[in-house]
Protein backbone atom coordinates (compact mmCIF):
# COMPACT_ATOMS: atom_id res chain seq x y z
CA UNK A 1 0.00 0.00 0.00
CA UNK A 2 1.36 3.32 -0.59
CA UNK A 3 2.39 4.70 2.34
CA UNK A 4 4.24 8.48 3.19
CA UNK A 5 6.41 9.40 5.70
CA UNK A 6 5.49 12.03 7.51
CA UNK A 7 8.45 13.70 8.41
CA UNK A 8 10.64 14.06 5.59
CA UNK A 9 8.15 12.70 2.65
CA UNK A 10 9.45 9.73 0.99
CA UNK A 11 6.77 7.55 -0.23
CA UNK A 12 6.61 3.41 -0.08
CA UNK A 13 5.29 1.49 -2.73
CA UNK A 14 2.38 -1.03 -1.97
CA UNK A 15 3.43 -3.15 0.80
CA UNK A 16 7.09 -1.83 1.45
CA UNK A 17 8.51 -4.11 3.96
CA UNK A 18 11.00 -1.35 4.66
CA UNK A 19 8.85 1.31 6.84
CA UNK A 20 8.40 -1.60 9.36
CA UNK A 21 11.70 -0.76 10.77
CA UNK A 22 11.45 3.00 10.32
CA UNK A 23 12.06 5.30 7.47
CA UNK A 24 15.59 4.63 6.30
CA UNK A 25 16.08 8.03 5.01
CA UNK A 26 15.02 9.80 8.34
CA UNK A 27 14.23 7.19 11.04
CA UNK A 28 10.88 8.60 10.80
CA UNK A 29 8.10 6.23 12.32
CA UNK A 30 5.11 7.58 11.44
CA UNK A 31 3.64 6.61 7.68
CA UNK A 32 0.24 8.19 5.97
CA UNK A 33 -1.77 6.08 4.18
CA UNK A 34 -2.23 7.44 0.49
CA UNK A 35 -4.81 6.15 -1.11
CA UNK A 36 -4.34 4.98 -4.99
CA UNK A 37 -6.90 7.39 -6.21
CA UNK A 38 -4.86 10.48 -5.46
CA UNK A 39 -1.20 8.85 -5.34
CA UNK A 40 2.23 9.23 -6.78
CA UNK A 41 1.73 6.90 -10.42
CA UNK A 42 4.22 4.59 -8.58
CA UNK A 43 7.97 5.52 -9.17
CA UNK A 44 8.45 4.54 -5.80
CA UNK A 45 11.97 5.01 -5.85
CA UNK A 46 12.06 8.74 -6.79
CA UNK A 47 12.15 11.04 -3.98
CA UNK A 48 9.20 11.25 -2.55
CA UNK A 49 9.62 15.09 -1.71
CA UNK A 50 8.86 16.28 -5.52
CA UNK A 51 5.86 14.29 -6.21
CA UNK A 52 3.90 14.35 -3.21
CA UNK A 53 4.59 18.37 -2.75
CA UNK A 54 2.30 18.99 -5.02
CA UNK A 55 -0.48 19.06 -3.25
CA UNK A 56 -1.97 15.81 -2.35
CA UNK A 57 -0.06 15.62 0.78
CA UNK A 58 -3.03 18.32 2.15
CA UNK A 59 -4.11 16.57 5.34
CA UNK A 60 -0.70 15.10 6.16
CA UNK A 61 0.88 18.00 5.45
CA UNK A 62 -1.21 20.47 7.85
CA UNK A 63 -0.87 18.18 10.71
CA UNK A 64 2.64 16.96 10.62
CA UNK A 65 4.01 20.42 10.16
CA UNK A 66 4.96 20.10 13.68
CA UNK A 67 6.47 16.58 14.26
CA UNK A 68 7.98 17.48 10.82
CA UNK A 69 9.30 20.70 12.40
CA UNK A 70 10.98 19.40 15.23
CA UNK A 71 13.02 17.05 13.73
CA UNK A 72 14.40 18.79 11.14
CA UNK A 73 16.33 20.02 13.87
CA UNK A 74 18.57 17.04 13.84
CA UNK A 75 21.50 17.01 13.18
CA UNK A 76 21.91 14.12 10.69
CA UNK A 77 21.45 15.86 7.52
CA UNK A 78 19.74 12.16 5.75
CA UNK A 79 16.73 13.97 4.79
CA UNK A 80 16.73 13.68 1.51
CA UNK A 81 16.17 16.95 -0.64
CA UNK A 82 14.02 17.02 -3.52
CA UNK A 83 16.98 18.28 -5.66
CA UNK A 84 20.05 16.81 -4.15
CA UNK A 85 21.46 13.45 -5.47
CA UNK A 86 19.34 10.69 -3.97
CA UNK A 87 21.51 9.03 -0.47
CA UNK A 88 22.45 5.99 -0.72
CA UNK A 89 20.01 4.13 1.05
CA UNK A 90 17.27 5.80 -1.51
CA UNK A 91 19.26 3.95 -4.42
CA UNK A 92 16.72 0.87 -5.36
CA UNK A 93 19.87 -1.33 -5.39
CA UNK A 94 19.98 -0.75 -1.68
CA UNK A 95 16.34 -1.03 -1.01
CA UNK A 96 16.58 -4.45 -2.77
CA UNK A 97 19.81 -5.67 -0.48
CA UNK A 98 17.88 -3.49 2.66
CA UNK A 99 18.61 -6.76 5.12
CA UNK A 100 21.43 -8.27 3.13
CA UNK A 101 24.88 -6.51 3.57
CA UNK A 102 26.91 -5.38 5.90
CA UNK A 103 26.41 -2.11 4.70
CA UNK A 104 22.89 -1.71 5.15
CA UNK A 105 23.33 -3.20 8.79
CA UNK A 106 25.75 -0.24 9.42
CA UNK A 107 23.17 1.98 7.93
CA UNK A 108 20.40 0.99 9.98
CA UNK A 109 22.28 1.34 13.03
CA UNK A 110 23.25 5.19 12.41
CA UNK A 111 19.40 4.95 12.06
CA UNK A 112 19.02 4.00 16.07
CA UNK A 113 20.87 7.10 16.90
CA UNK A 114 19.04 9.41 15.18
CA UNK A 115 15.89 7.62 16.41
CA UNK A 116 16.59 8.12 20.00
CA UNK A 117 16.37 12.39 19.59
CA UNK A 118 13.57 11.40 16.93
CA UNK A 119 11.45 9.21 18.66
CA UNK A 120 11.12 12.37 21.85
CA UNK A 121 9.79 14.68 19.19
CA UNK A 122 8.01 11.56 17.32
CA UNK A 123 6.20 10.94 20.94
CA UNK A 124 5.17 14.40 22.22
CA UNK A 125 4.17 14.97 18.78
CA UNK A 126 1.69 11.48 18.59
CA UNK A 127 -1.41 13.04 19.92
CA UNK A 128 -1.19 16.05 17.87
CA UNK A 129 -1.02 13.91 14.11
CA UNK A 130 -4.65 14.08 13.81
CA UNK A 131 -6.43 17.16 15.50
CA UNK A 132 -9.98 16.46 16.74
CA UNK A 133 -10.72 19.15 14.37
CA UNK A 134 -9.85 17.44 11.52
CA UNK A 135 -11.65 14.03 12.66
CA UNK A 136 -14.83 16.24 13.11
CA UNK A 137 -13.63 17.58 9.61
CA UNK A 138 -12.99 14.44 8.15
CA UNK A 139 -16.56 12.76 9.37
CA UNK A 140 -18.33 16.45 7.61
CA UNK A 141 -16.74 15.64 4.74
CA UNK A 142 -18.06 12.24 4.07
CA UNK A 143 -21.31 13.31 5.46
CA UNK A 144 -22.27 16.43 3.60
CA UNK A 145 -19.68 16.20 0.73
CA UNK A 146 -21.16 13.44 -1.92
CA UNK A 147 -18.14 12.88 -4.02
CA UNK A 148 -18.50 13.69 -7.67
CA UNK A 149 -16.27 11.43 -10.06
CA UNK A 150 -12.18 11.99 -9.42
CA UNK A 151 -9.26 13.34 -10.49
CA UNK A 152 -6.65 11.80 -9.85
CA UNK A 153 -4.63 14.68 -11.40
CA UNK A 154 -6.13 17.78 -9.97
CA UNK A 155 -3.63 18.94 -7.54
CA UNK A 156 -2.87 22.18 -5.37
CA UNK A 157 -5.91 22.28 -3.86
CA UNK A 158 -6.62 21.49 -0.76
CA UNK A 159 -10.12 21.14 -0.80
CA UNK A 160 -10.39 19.61 -4.42
CA UNK A 161 -12.30 16.47 -5.09
CA UNK A 162 -11.93 13.32 -4.00
CA UNK A 163 -11.90 10.22 -5.41
CA UNK A 164 -14.83 8.01 -4.62
CA UNK A 165 -15.26 7.26 -0.99
CA UNK A 166 -16.49 4.15 -1.69
CA UNK A 167 -13.82 2.55 -3.39
CA UNK A 168 -11.68 4.09 -0.99
CA UNK A 169 -13.24 2.58 1.94
CA UNK A 170 -13.49 -0.51 -0.35
CA UNK A 171 -9.81 -0.15 -0.86
CA UNK A 172 -9.05 0.63 2.77
CA UNK A 173 -10.77 -2.61 3.95
CA UNK A 174 -9.09 -4.69 1.66
CA UNK A 175 -5.58 -3.63 2.94
CA UNK A 176 -6.18 -2.80 6.07
CA UNK A 177 -8.45 -6.09 7.29
CA UNK A 178 -8.07 -5.37 10.89
CA UNK A 179 -10.24 -2.93 10.71
CA UNK A 180 -13.44 -2.81 8.60
CA UNK A 181 -15.26 0.40 8.01
CA UNK A 182 -18.70 -0.73 7.53
CA UNK A 183 -20.03 3.20 6.94
CA UNK A 184 -18.95 6.24 9.27
CA UNK A 185 -18.88 5.68 12.24
CA UNK A 186 -19.30 2.12 12.16
CA UNK A 187 -16.27 -0.23 12.33
CA UNK A 188 -16.00 -3.93 12.83
CA UNK A 189 -12.31 -5.02 14.11
CA UNK A 190 -10.61 -8.33 13.95
CA UNK A 191 -8.68 -8.56 17.02
CA UNK A 192 -6.32 -11.53 16.05
CA UNK A 193 -5.30 -9.16 12.96
CA UNK A 194 -4.88 -6.28 15.30
CA UNK A 195 -2.86 -8.00 18.18
CA UNK A 196 -0.90 -9.85 15.00
CA UNK A 197 0.32 -6.32 13.50
CA UNK A 198 3.71 -5.24 14.23
CA UNK A 199 2.89 -1.61 13.59
CA UNK A 200 -0.90 -0.15 14.99
CA UNK A 201 -3.20 2.84 13.54
CA UNK A 202 -3.12 5.98 15.55
CA UNK A 203 -5.92 7.51 13.41
CA UNK A 204 -8.31 6.61 11.13
CA UNK A 205 -10.39 8.80 8.61
CA UNK A 206 -13.19 8.52 6.78
CA UNK A 207 -11.70 9.52 3.41
CA UNK A 208 -9.54 6.33 3.28
CA UNK A 209 -6.61 7.89 4.96
CA UNK A 210 -5.25 6.70 8.41
CA UNK A 211 -1.85 7.37 9.77
CA UNK A 212 0.01 4.81 11.27
CA UNK A 213 2.45 4.49 13.68
CA UNK A 214 5.39 1.54 14.31
CA UNK A 215 6.58 0.80 17.49
CA UNK A 216 8.92 2.52 18.95
CA UNK A 217 10.58 3.12 22.61
CA UNK A 218 8.44 5.19 23.92
CA UNK A 219 5.16 4.74 25.50
CA UNK A 220 1.45 5.48 25.72
CA UNK A 221 0.68 9.12 26.99
CA UNK A 222 0.87 9.02 30.59
CA UNK A 223 -0.61 12.63 31.62
CA UNK B 1 11.56 -7.65 9.48
CA UNK B 2 13.95 -5.17 8.92
CA UNK B 3 17.91 -5.34 10.91
CA UNK B 4 16.85 -2.45 12.97
CA UNK B 5 13.76 -4.28 14.50
CA UNK B 6 16.35 -6.82 15.47
CA UNK B 7 18.93 -4.57 16.47
CA UNK B 8 16.05 -2.75 18.22
CA UNK B 9 14.73 -6.12 20.03
CA UNK B 10 17.87 -7.30 21.37
CA UNK B 11 19.47 -3.94 22.10
CA UNK B 12 16.23 -3.54 24.46
CA UNK B 13 16.38 -7.31 25.42
CA UNK B 14 20.03 -6.42 27.04
CA UNK B 15 18.28 -3.26 28.63
CA UNK B 16 15.86 -5.75 30.15
CA UNK B 17 17.89 -7.76 31.35
CA UNK B 18 20.69 -5.20 32.85
CA UNK B 19 17.57 -3.29 34.30
CA UNK B 20 14.90 -6.29 35.52
CA UNK B 21 15.43 -6.05 38.94
CA UNK B 22 14.62 -2.37 38.98
CA UNK B 23 11.84 -2.01 36.61
CA UNK B 24 8.57 -2.39 37.67
CA UNK B 25 5.95 -5.04 35.90
CA UNK B 26 3.96 -3.04 33.85
CA UNK B 27 0.44 -4.16 34.25
CA UNK B 28 -2.59 -3.93 31.81
CA UNK B 29 -5.96 -3.52 32.87
CA UNK B 30 -7.92 -5.28 30.28
CA UNK B 31 -11.54 -6.38 29.38
CA UNK B 32 -14.43 -5.50 27.42
CA UNK B 33 -15.80 -1.52 27.15
CA UNK B 34 -18.02 -0.43 30.84
CA UNK B 35 -16.63 -3.85 32.97
CA UNK B 36 -15.33 -0.77 35.09
CA UNK B 37 -11.39 -0.86 34.05
CA UNK B 38 -10.99 2.85 34.89
CA UNK B 39 -12.48 2.66 38.03
CA UNK B 40 -10.67 0.03 39.68
CA UNK B 41 -7.17 2.07 37.94
CA UNK B 42 -8.21 4.97 40.00
CA UNK B 43 -9.00 3.17 42.46
CA UNK B 44 -5.59 1.51 42.94
CA UNK B 45 -4.23 4.77 42.38
CA UNK B 46 -5.74 6.77 44.62
CA UNK B 47 -5.16 3.69 47.45
CA UNK B 48 -1.27 4.05 46.68
CA UNK B 49 -0.80 7.18 45.03
CA UNK B 50 -2.88 9.48 46.22
CA UNK B 51 -4.08 10.18 42.13
CA UNK B 52 -6.63 9.18 39.81
CA UNK B 53 -5.66 7.65 36.19
CA UNK B 54 -8.58 8.68 33.83
CA UNK B 55 -12.58 9.31 33.91
CA UNK B 56 -14.92 6.96 34.11
CA UNK B 57 -18.28 6.64 32.77
CA UNK B 58 -21.06 4.63 32.41
CA UNK B 59 -20.92 5.18 28.43
CA UNK B 60 -18.60 2.92 26.87
CA UNK B 61 -15.61 3.97 25.42
CA UNK B 62 -15.05 6.56 27.72
CA UNK B 63 -11.00 5.35 27.83
CA UNK B 64 -9.78 5.70 24.41
CA UNK B 65 -6.25 6.28 24.77
CA UNK B 66 -4.31 3.85 26.85
CA UNK B 67 -3.22 5.39 30.14
CA UNK B 68 -0.36 4.53 32.76
CA UNK B 69 0.49 5.50 35.91
CA UNK B 70 3.70 3.98 36.99
CA UNK B 71 5.93 3.43 40.55
CA UNK B 72 2.56 2.27 42.18
CA UNK B 73 3.73 0.83 45.31
CA UNK B 74 1.99 -1.72 47.08
CA UNK B 75 2.39 -3.37 50.45
CA UNK B 76 1.50 -6.71 51.23
CA UNK B 77 2.67 -8.49 54.92
CA UNK B 78 5.63 -6.29 54.75
CA UNK B 79 6.70 -6.73 51.21
CA UNK B 80 6.82 -3.95 48.91
CA UNK B 81 5.41 -4.25 44.89
CA UNK B 82 6.08 -1.92 42.27
CA UNK B 83 3.95 -1.89 39.55
CA UNK B 84 3.31 0.60 36.64
CA UNK B 85 -0.51 -0.03 35.92
CA UNK B 86 -1.95 0.42 32.21
CA UNK B 87 -5.75 1.39 31.74
CA UNK B 88 -6.36 0.44 28.15
CA UNK B 89 -9.87 1.50 26.04
CA UNK B 90 -12.11 -1.43 26.35
CA UNK B 91 -11.95 -3.99 23.41
CA UNK B 92 -14.25 -4.71 21.29
CA UNK B 93 -15.20 -6.35 17.70
CA UNK B 94 -17.89 -3.56 16.71
CA UNK B 95 -18.23 -0.21 17.04
CA UNK B 96 -20.76 2.07 16.35
CA UNK B 97 -22.04 5.08 16.51
CA UNK B 98 -25.46 4.71 17.43
CA UNK B 99 -25.29 3.09 20.09
CA UNK B 100 -23.39 6.51 21.84
CA UNK B 101 -27.05 8.14 20.48
CA UNK B 102 -28.72 6.81 23.07
CA UNK B 103 -26.22 9.02 25.55
CA UNK B 104 -27.56 12.07 24.74
CA UNK B 105 -25.11 12.23 22.48
CA UNK B 106 -24.63 14.38 19.09
CA UNK B 107 -24.43 12.55 15.62
CA UNK B 108 -20.95 13.70 15.00
CA UNK B 109 -19.52 13.95 18.17
CA UNK B 110 -21.06 9.59 18.52
CA UNK B 111 -19.22 9.70 14.66
CA UNK B 112 -16.19 11.13 16.32
CA UNK B 113 -15.94 8.64 19.90
CA UNK B 114 -16.69 5.63 17.83
CA UNK B 115 -13.54 6.37 15.65
CA UNK B 116 -11.72 6.94 18.42
CA UNK B 117 -13.04 4.15 20.09
CA UNK B 118 -12.11 2.19 17.07
CA UNK B 119 -8.33 3.38 17.23
CA UNK B 120 -8.37 2.78 21.03
CA UNK B 121 -9.13 -1.00 20.67
CA UNK B 122 -6.08 -0.70 17.86
CA UNK B 123 -3.91 0.58 20.64
CA UNK B 124 -4.95 -1.98 23.61
CA UNK B 125 -4.49 -5.35 21.02
CA UNK B 126 -1.05 -3.16 20.32
CA UNK B 127 0.15 -3.01 23.89
CA UNK B 128 -1.04 -6.56 24.69
CA UNK B 129 1.37 -7.55 22.01
CA UNK B 130 3.86 -5.47 23.13
CA UNK B 131 4.32 -4.01 25.80
CA UNK B 132 2.65 -5.62 29.05
CA UNK B 133 4.53 -7.97 32.09
CA UNK B 134 1.02 -9.31 33.23
CA UNK B 135 -2.77 -8.41 32.70
CA UNK B 136 -5.52 -7.77 35.14
CA UNK B 137 -8.59 -8.74 33.19
CA UNK B 138 -11.64 -6.77 34.78
CA UNK B 139 -15.25 -8.66 33.76
CA UNK B 140 -18.56 -6.85 34.94
CA UNK B 141 -20.53 -9.78 36.75
CA UNK B 142 -23.63 -8.86 35.90
CA UNK B 143 -23.07 -9.47 32.15
CA UNK B 144 -22.14 -12.96 30.23
CA UNK B 145 -18.71 -13.67 29.99
CA UNK B 146 -19.30 -16.12 27.16
CA UNK B 147 -18.18 -13.86 24.85
CA UNK B 148 -15.78 -13.69 21.39
CA UNK B 149 -13.70 -10.65 22.98
CA UNK B 150 -13.23 -12.05 26.56
CA UNK B 151 -12.41 -15.59 24.71
CA UNK B 152 -9.71 -14.83 22.32
CA UNK B 153 -7.85 -12.24 24.40
CA UNK B 154 -7.49 -15.16 27.30
CA UNK B 155 -6.75 -17.01 24.55
CA UNK B 156 -4.10 -14.15 23.83
CA UNK B 157 -2.88 -13.73 27.40
CA UNK B 158 -2.85 -17.44 27.65
CA UNK B 159 -0.77 -18.09 24.84
CA UNK B 160 1.87 -15.51 25.35
CA UNK B 161 2.37 -16.89 28.84
CA UNK B 162 1.32 -13.57 31.00
CA UNK B 163 0.45 -13.61 34.18
CA UNK B 164 -3.45 -12.56 34.48
CA UNK B 165 -6.31 -12.15 37.21
CA UNK B 166 -9.68 -12.20 36.48
CA UNK B 167 -11.83 -10.29 38.31
CA UNK B 168 -15.15 -10.38 38.76
CA UNK B 169 -16.37 -6.66 39.04
CA UNK B 170 -19.74 -5.53 40.76
CA UNK B 171 -20.19 -7.24 43.24
CA UNK B 172 -22.50 -4.84 44.78
CA UNK B 173 -25.35 -5.12 42.25
CA UNK B 174 -27.90 -7.69 42.22
CA UNK B 175 -27.44 -9.40 38.70
CA UNK B 176 -24.05 -10.27 39.71
CA UNK B 177 -22.37 -13.79 38.92
CA UNK B 178 -19.14 -14.58 40.13
CA UNK B 179 -19.54 -18.25 39.75
CA UNK B 180 -20.71 -18.11 35.95
CA UNK B 181 -16.96 -16.12 35.43
CA UNK B 182 -15.47 -18.82 37.08
CA UNK B 183 -16.77 -21.26 35.06
CA UNK B 184 -15.93 -19.46 31.72
CA UNK B 185 -12.30 -19.51 32.37
CA UNK B 186 -11.27 -22.48 35.15
CA UNK B 187 -8.13 -22.24 34.23
CA UNK B 188 -7.87 -18.97 36.41
CA UNK B 189 -8.73 -16.93 39.62
CA UNK B 190 -11.40 -15.24 39.60
CA UNK B 191 -11.62 -12.57 42.42
CA UNK B 192 -15.06 -11.03 43.37
CA UNK B 193 -14.82 -7.10 43.55
CA UNK B 194 -16.75 -4.03 43.43
CA UNK B 195 -14.01 -1.85 42.29
CA UNK B 196 -17.26 1.15 42.70
CA UNK B 197 -17.60 0.48 46.45
CA UNK B 198 -14.05 -0.57 46.91
CA UNK B 199 -15.19 -4.04 48.15
CA UNK B 200 -12.52 -6.76 48.72
CA UNK B 201 -9.69 -5.06 47.67
CA UNK B 202 -7.24 -6.15 49.85
CA UNK B 203 -7.90 -9.31 48.28
CA UNK B 204 -7.35 -8.15 45.13
CA UNK B 205 -4.35 -6.29 46.35
CA UNK B 206 -2.60 -9.65 47.61
CA UNK B 207 -3.70 -11.46 44.43
CA UNK B 208 -1.50 -8.90 42.68
CA UNK B 209 1.55 -8.74 44.84
CA UNK B 210 1.29 -12.38 44.55
CA UNK B 211 1.14 -12.50 40.90
CA UNK B 212 3.32 -9.65 39.93
CA UNK B 213 5.63 -8.83 42.39
N1 LIG C 1 -22.29 -0.76 40.53
C1 LIG C 1 -21.01 -0.71 40.10
N2 LIG C 1 -20.69 0.07 39.07
C2 LIG C 1 -19.40 0.10 38.68
C3 LIG C 1 -18.38 -0.67 39.32
N3 LIG C 1 -17.20 -0.43 38.70
C4 LIG C 1 -17.47 0.44 37.70
N4 LIG C 1 -18.79 0.77 37.69
C5 LIG C 1 -19.47 1.69 36.78
O1 LIG C 1 -19.43 1.16 35.47
C6 LIG C 1 -19.31 2.22 34.52
C7 LIG C 1 -18.07 1.98 33.68
O2 LIG C 1 -16.93 2.11 34.47
P1 LIG C 1 -15.50 2.46 33.85
O3 LIG C 1 -14.51 2.31 34.94
O4 LIG C 1 -15.56 3.76 33.14
O5 LIG C 1 -15.42 1.27 32.80
P2 LIG C 1 -14.23 0.92 31.78
O6 LIG C 1 -14.07 -0.55 31.82
O7 LIG C 1 -13.05 1.76 32.07
O8 LIG C 1 -14.91 1.34 30.40
P3 LIG C 1 -14.22 1.81 29.01
O9 LIG C 1 -13.18 2.80 29.34
O10 LIG C 1 -15.36 2.39 28.28
O11 LIG C 1 -13.72 0.58 28.37
C8 LIG C 1 -19.24 3.50 35.33
O12 LIG C 1 -20.52 4.06 35.37
C9 LIG C 1 -18.80 3.04 36.71
O13 LIG C 1 -19.24 3.87 37.75
C10 LIG C 1 -18.78 -1.49 40.44
O14 LIG C 1 -17.98 -2.17 41.07
N5 LIG C 1 -20.11 -1.47 40.77
MG1 LIG D 1 -12.09 3.14 30.97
Amino acid sequence: MPHQCTTCGRTFPDGSKEMLSGCPDCGGNKFQFKPAGETIDADETTDAGETTDAGETTDAGETTDESAGSVTDTPDSESPRPDSQPPEAQTPNAQAQESKTPDAQKTDSEHIRDRTQEDIAQASARSDVVSPDELDQASRDVESDSPTGSDPDSSGDPEGPRPDIDDLRDELNEQFESIRIVSPGKYELNLMELYDRQEYIISLQEDGRYVIEMPDAWGISDE
Amino acid sequence: MGLLTNLKDSISRVTDGLFAADEPKRIGIYGPPNAGKTTLANRIARDWTGDAVGPESHIPHETRRARRKENVEIERNGRKVTIDIVDTPGVTTKVDYKEFLDHDMEKDDAIRRSREATEGVAEAMHWLREDVDGVIYVLDSTTDPFTQVNTMLIGIIESQDLPALILANKTDLPGSDVQQIANAFPQHETIPLSALEGENMDEVYTKIAEYFG
